[in-house]
């Protein structure tokens, strides 16, 4: 029953709670999205994203400066049960709502800003068409 | 949402799963057949307990020398939801499974003793 316990205490941190939420709502986030939604420091959010990795909730994919990351949760396992129980436990929350929302306005902008570089594909290394935070 | 993750932090421990899944299984235990079906000393049992009775997962019924508790969470919380979620996962678990056979042999030895006792008073 260790890992039972084990697999609840990735929730048993507010922040990781928050991580999963987020991952839960949206097929993969960057570090970098993390850091912004939640203002917490790219440290605290790499330690938590590397804790919930190290314990096969995510894998990791890295995208140049960044590491991305996406849940691998197989369907009908306890772990998906329990991601399940919190989305129902969170989902009539107002707080939990804006978090899913402030992440949707990041991923859309970011999805605008390269769709603009990819019409002026001259200017795709300058370090201008960086994506605006 | 700190709310939710110390709700997560009471299972977030292997014995006090173990404590919730025995109360589950009846109605009432007192701390000393935790201790005996989870071989643990008298103070491990009372701390973990203490802190369920705090978060208001259980309630406690004074016995004599012995604290008994059983579960108190409303039907329909997440709390429940939660406790149903953990039967759901340890039912198919053959660890967990064999812990409820020892509290029936458990209890079932109390019983033995308890009459035997009454038999020597009368």
């Amino acid at each position: 029953m260790r890992a039972e316990a084990r697999s609840f205490k990735s929730l048993a941190d507010e922040t990781r709670l928050k991580i999963l939420w987020l991952l839960s709502g949206t097929e993969e986030v960057c570090v970098c999205d993390v850091i912004e939604v939640l203002k917490i420091t790219q440290s605290k959010a790499s330690r938590h994203l590397r804790y919930l990795y190290h314990l096969g909730w995510v894998t990791d994919r890295r995208d140049g400066l960044w590491m991305n990351y996406r849940l691998t949760v197989t369907s009908g396992s306890p772990r998906e049960k329990l991601l399940k129980l919190l989305s129902e436990m969170l989902a009539p929350q107002p707080e939990a709502q804006a978090l899913r929302g402030q992440l949707a306005h990041i991923l859309e902008a970011k999805q605008d800003s390269q769709f603009a570089r990819g019409l002026k594909p001259d200017r795709k290394k300058s370090p201008q068409s960086l994506p605006e935070t | 949402m700190k709310k939710e993750a110390q709700l997560f932090k009471s299972l977030a421990d292997e014995t006090r799963l173990r404590i919730l899944w025995l109360l589950m299984a009846r109605e009432e235990l007192c701390v000393c057949d935790i201790m005996g079906v989870l071989g643990i000393t008298q103070s491990k049992a009372s701390r973990h307990l203490r802190y369920l009775y705090h978060l208001g997962w259980v309630t406690d019924r004074r016995e004599g020398v012995w604290m008994n508790y059983r579960l108190s969470v409303p039907p329909g919380s997440p709390e429940d939801k939660q406790l149903k979620l953990l039967a759901d996962i340890l039912s198919s678990r053959p660890e967990a499974q064999a812990l409820k056979d020892r509290l029936e042999q458990w209890l079932a030895g109390k019983d033995q003793k308890d009459r035997a006792a009454a038999c020597q008073c009368s």
